[in-house]
């Protein structure tokens, strides 16, 4: 990990403690939510989210958003499923189809952002549209249901790994959809610190106009970004459907949202250049925590959007504040004083 | 008053052409449906709400941020003072009474999340995507947790007249749309707020310096375009007859694109109400047109969203040509 | 590149129009190989835009031709100008604040041997070296938005040096350097010359520029005065030179005046300046200058309202007033003329007219919060006929004036507001010398009606002709305060760089 001044960033290790915080209240109110069993299911429950989180990451990173990609992971389930109920369950094909999927859509998203010129906020407002309007309309927005879904698929699906009790006598394990979100965050890592394309996004959410004049080609930059985060989207359908066992295109409406708040909640600037894989991690790990939390804790699910929603405007708000508390205390002149240099 | 250059007027008789076209095209594609006084008039009982938003999506875009939580705002808003005015309706209190309350209800509550959404995005100095992004999400929780999803009803039947009715056959909701268009217009074309508002959008650094309070001015706006969409959240109650937290949902994304293609420049600046309205007109005219057609209402959305990516893309091909000339950024329209 | 030229670079025919204003007129400049170059004039004679068209930001009027050895280059980019091994570091440095000092070094070489991968100890290695021959020591993973200015520009420096470009282009490379940092870098320059790199640097500070160069080119006004060795130069033919006659500006008679109206105590702020203290007084026009980076524009912005001190207090017409946003300072009867015109004085897209009256724009309004037409149009009208500015349109957009009159706009915005003390930074920056004059006349003027001005600029001739006192600050501090009247340019400008700790010299 790079050493920034010797120590762990300050930021990832506020919401370390907000997450560990958050953990210790639910616990006490709820102890089953230290059960192995429901640790299991937050992570089931969570690996969609935080597959596409890293690919919003790589997207905020640049300075971009992506509101569209609740509809296109609800495209990629649709697709997925209706493939695979008039085909095949064959898993390489499977994976294929929704990856590619997910990659087409994200790959013309940063077409019309890089091409067009116009800011991702509104371009991918508009493609959400096209892409609901598209798939609710062709596929006339019916299920996929569990028995059209090919045995060997639902089987892959409930692989678990290990054996943990539940609390309720059964059995379960580390579901293997847990090994696509670490494969998603290695790949991620990966590319972000030891590949130019990586080190492009920085550069480009840093400082634009530097990164012209050092010859970035930032375009082809941000169509791949798009590209990257639809093939991570993608993945995440596939992963997805073989979670639930069925498709309900409604499933992801307003999931674009928490996508976000993830990643923004995770330390990330939404002015692009700062953020890290790590911060995504624990932003996800929050937004399952509290989720999960609310529901032993037998929150309303109402409160829970309420309570994400006032979360996402504090934490971004905090962050502000302490970007304009360092920018104040920025050194702009080497003041020279009777005891040296400030 | 922001004076309008040359181009505006080829701008804006663009838009009206367009409009014509557009009449046209439904009219002609649908034979005896379309021209109908009913759907005239339908159109004209639904376009209001929609060119509520609008509006209150323009100011905002006009400062060069954006407002994710007009819909759920309007949808909050007319929930709260749906529920006041149905229980005071079955404890038999006066229409009168019940409605007067009930429609200041909805606005204080419009005022508060405008308050909220300003104090964040002015006084903290949050990006508006991410204030309004999280407002958004707030109230829309907010709206569920009140009304469980479903919809909220019992008025009294003079609420009705809010939405349904017509003066000299005039819908009522169009009225109210027709005063808003004029104050909004005075506001931002008339006044020193206004004037501060393109200010803003097009260069917020050297307005801050010429001395200019702008969080005083931002705060102020968030609760303008907040009571708009409280005033559009009120005409909605009351033509659906019924307050549900999915109400206006869709006029998010077609605020935008109306905005957009009313010429508003997207990064701020720049805004015309006259380009807006006619926008608004347009895309009635497009969704009932299609509607009318059989389309399913999916389609619409595509065409929706083609549309706006159509007009960003006019939009930037103009740009680019003018920065390569003059070296400045030349809005679309300067209203 | 051929080897048999002698020159490594050749510009020449090399002009420049902008809408309204003509840049550049028939430039020639040749660098030769192994050696280094000046390109010298004052501020706004041109030399930045020689340097963008050098770099392919932008593209040169018709009939220009450039050569890089003896290959004639069209059409020329900034990727293909880094090809043909030119390194140009501009004044914003083109940094990337969230990064690492050791990636901004290194990152030129991981685009030009178009890596996939990057290795973070390579480029750990890489910086480390670069920043060891330039004998400076900066912390390799310290975020490069935490530095001060000018170790920001050491880095920067390190990375064209990481370029093994033919010719490294610096413009004003030295402004907030102290004096050893500016002795280590001519060091380096002369040992990058030795081994056959040239270097090709924009400076305005005429005392260092013999110490290291070999020939300098003069530019006036945006046309071409002449190549010149070193030698054959001083001080003396290069300020003619510059401007076309030994005494540049009208030196106007410098007056004591005694009613204060403002007082400032002790403002400091860390990062940013310390312990300052000075009183304006009315028709007053105090000089305030220094080196780039000596934290004028900070200090005068925590005047203004626009960079909140630490500790100090200030005194308006005796009472002491608390000043935490441009709007309280606007109230208090202060306005600022910024030195970043185009973004931070004027909105470019707006008309003159919308302009002109942004300040005011309160005062004109009637009961309901509507403007008046006709006090907008007085305002606006009076603004154009004092301030002189040309063309008087009020529709026109200001993008489309020249600099000049962009600047009588600023003034004339916020004239209509009568302050009683007018801070002015760098005023006719980017200005052509005619213009200057005026501006000049117009700032005495005002001050002569009783405005308390504050002049802070670079250009110790303009200070010298008409601040009737002079504060010199140097790295966050007055290091000394002079006499308009009797003070010298090398006065100025050896406080300015060497400077004491004591409050007065002299």
């Amino acid at each position: 990990m790079m050493r920034r001044t010797g120590l762990l960033r300050s930021k990832e290790l506020v919401i370390f403690l907000v997450l560990v915080a958050i953990c210790g209240i639910v616990t006490i109110v709820n102890p089953v939510f230290i059960h192995p069993s429901n640790i299991m299911d937050i992570f089931l429950m969570n690996t969609v989210l935080a597959i596409m989180a890293f690919g919003m990451l790589v997207v905020i990173l640049t300075g971009g958003i992506d509101v569209s990609v609740g509809a296109m992971v609800a495209t990629v389930t649709m697709v997925v499923g209706n493939f695979m109920a008039h085909v095949t369950g064959n898993l390489f094909a499977v994976f294929l189809v929704g990856i590619g999927t997910g990659a087409i859509l994200g790959f013309l998203n940063g077409l019309l952002i890089a091409k067009l010129r116009i800011h991702a906020i509104v371009v991918t407002l508009g493609t959400m549209s096209i892409i609901y309007g598209a798939m609710f309309y062709i596929t006339g927005g019916e299920w996929v249901t569990q028995e059209r879904i090919p045995q060997n698929f639902q089987q892959f699906g409930r692989t678990v790994f290990g054996h943990i009790p539940t609390v309720n006598g059964g059995a379960t394990g580390l579901p293997i959809q847990f090994l696509f979100v670490l494969l998603a965050v290695a790949v991620t890592w990966a590319l972000l610190r030891f590949t130019m394309f990586g080190r492009s996004v920085f550069a480009i959410g840093g400082s634009r106009i530097s990164a012209e004049r050092a010859g970035f080609r930032i375009d082809r930059t941000v169509i791949l970004v798009y590209l990257f985060e639809g093939i991570l989207v993608g993945t995440a359908g596939v992963v997805h459907t073989s979670i639930v066992r069925q498709v309900d295109p409604n499933a992801f409406n307003g999931f674009e949202l928490q996508v976000i708040a993830a990643v923004v909640l995770g330390g990330a600037s939404i002015l692009g250049g700062s953020g890290s894989v790590l911060g995504t991690v624990l932003g996800v790990a929050l937004i399952a925590v509290l989720n999960n939390g609310l529901i032993l804790m037998r929150v309303s699910s109402y409160w829970q959007q309420i309570i994400i929603g006032l979360v996402i405007i504090l934490a971004v708000s905090m962050d502000i504040i302490q970007k304009r508390r360092t920018e104040q205390r920025q050194t702009r002149v080497d003041v020279e004083t009777a005891e040296g240099i400030q | 008053m922001i004076k309008a250059r040359a181009p505006i007027f080829r701008n804006e008789f663009l838009l009206l052409g367009l409009f014509v076209f557009v009449f046209a095209l439904m009219s002609i594609l649908s034979p005896g449906q379309f021209l109908k006084p009913f759907t005239i008039q339908s159109m004209a009982f639904q376009l209001p709400e929609f060119g509520i938003l609008t509006l209150a999506q323009m100011v905002i875009i006009i400062t060069g941020g954006i407002n994710l939580s007009i819909s759920y705002t309007a949808a909050l808003s007319s929930i709260v003072g749906s529920v006041l005015i149905v229980s005071l309706n079955a404890a038999h209190v006066s229409p009168v009474l019940s409605i007067s309350l009930g429609i200041l209800v909805m606005l204080g509550i419009a005022t508060l999340g405008g308050l909220f959404n300003g104090t964040f995005v002015a006084l903290v100095g949050v990006s508006p995507i991410l204030v309004t992004l999280g407002t958004m999400t707030l109230f829309d929780g907010l709206s569920l947790l009140l009304t469980r999803g479903a919809a909220i009803s019992g008025y009294p039947f003079a609420y009705l007249w809010f939405g349904n009715g017509t003066i000299f056959h005039v819908p009522v909701p169009m009225l109210i749309f027709v005063l808003v268009l004029i104050v909004t217009y005075y506001v931002i074309n008339r006044t020193s707020f206004g004037m501060k508002l393109f200010m803003i959008g097009a260069n917020p650094t050297a307005t801050v310096f010429s001395g200019v309070n702008v969080k005083r001015v931002l705060f102020g706006l968030y609760i303008y375009s907040a009571l708009l969409s409280g005033l559009a959240g009120v005409i909605m109650s009351s033509r659906y007859n019924s307050a549900k937290e999915s109400y206006g949902s869709s006029y998010l994304l077609q605020s935008v694109v109306a905005a957009v293609l009313g010429g508003t420049d997207i990064v701020g600046g720049a805004g015309s109400v006259f380009g807006v309205v006619l926008a608004v007109m347009i895309l009635q005219v497009v969704s009932t047109g299609l509607d009318i057609l059989g389309f399913n209402r999916f389609l619409t959305n595509v065409i929706m969203g083609l549309i706006l990516i159509g007009a960003l893309s006019l939009n930037v091909l103009g740009t680019s040509r003018a920065q390569r000339l003059a070296k400045s950024r030349t809005s679309a329209v300067v209203g | 590149m051929d080897s048999a030229s002698e020159y490594v670079l050749r510009m020449e025919n090399i002009s420049k129009t902008f809408p309204g204003v003509k840049a550049l007129e028939g430039i020639h400049i040749e660098v030769r190989k192994g050696e280094v170059h000046a390109l010298v004039g004052e501020n706004g004679a041109g030399k930045s835009t020689l340097i963008k068209i050098l770099s392919g930001v932008y593209q040169p009027d018709d009939g220009a031709h450039i050569f890089f050895g003896n290959e004639e280059v069209r059409d020329l980019t900034p990727v293909e100008a880094v090809r043909q091994g030119i390194a140009v570091i501009y004044q914003d440095f083109s940094l990337f604040p969230n990064l690492t000092v050791a990636e901004n070094i290194a990152v030129s070489q991981n685009i030009e041997k178009k890596r996939l991968f990057v290795s973070w100890k390579q480029m750990r290695d890489q910086a480390a070296r670069t920043l060891a021959r330039l004998g400076v020591d900066i912390e390799l993973d310290q975020e490069l938005g935490r530095l001060s200015v000018a170790r920001q520009q050491l880095v920067a420096i390190a990375r064209a040096l990481t370029y093994e470009a033919q010719l490294i282009v610096m413009d004003e490379p030295t402004s907030a350097l102290s004096r050893s940092e500016v002795e280590l870098l001519f060091t380096i320059m002369r040992s990058l010359r030795d081994s056959g790199i040239s270097i090709l640097f924009i400076s305005h500070k005429l005392d260092e520029l013999f110490a290291i160069i070999d020939r300098l080119t003069v530019i006036r006004d945006g046309r071409y005065m002449g190549t010149y060795p070193r030698d054959d130069m001083d001080n003396q033919k290069l300020i003619s030179l510059m401007v076309g006659r030994p005494v540049e500006y009208t030196v106007y008679p410098k007056r004591t005046c005694n009613d204060p109206v403002l007082e400032v105590r002790n403002l400091s702020k860390r990062g940013n300046f310390f312990d300052v203290s000075f009183t304006l007084h009315r028709g007053e026009i105090l000089g305030v200058t220094g080196l780039v980076g000596a934290g004028r524009t900070e200090m005068v912005q925590a005047i203004f309202g626009m960079n909140a001190p630490d500790a100090g207090t200030l005194f308006i017409d005796g009472k002491e007033v608390i000043i935490t946003s441009s709007e309280d300072a606007v109230r208090s009867g202060i306005g600022y003329v910024p030195e970043n015109r185009l973004q931070e004085g004027l909105v470019l897209q707006q008309s003159m007219g919308n302009n002109l009256v942004l300040v005011t724009l309160d005062a004109l309004t009637n009961r309901f919060g509507a403007l008046v037409a006709e006090r907008k149009n007085k305002v606006v009208d009076d603004g154009i006929q004092m301030m002189a500015i040309r063309p008087a349109d009020p529709e026109m957009t200001v993008s489309k004036l020249s600099g000049g009159n962009q600047q009588r706009v600023v003034l004339a915005k916020w004239l209509a507001k009568s302050p009683k003390i007018l801070i002015v930074d760098e005023p006719t920056n980017g200005i052509d010398v005619g213009a200057k004059a005026e501006i000049h006349k117009i700032l005495r003027d005002l001050s002569e009606a009783g405005m308390g001005i504050i002049l802070v600029s670079s250009e110790l001739p303009e200070i010298l002709a008409i601040a009737d006192r002079i504060l010199v600050m140097r790295r966050g501090r007055i290091a000394g305060e002079f006499d308009g009247a009797t003070a010298t340019q090398e006065q100025l400008m050896s406080k300015a760089i060497l400077g004491s700790i004591s409050e007065h010299q002299e």
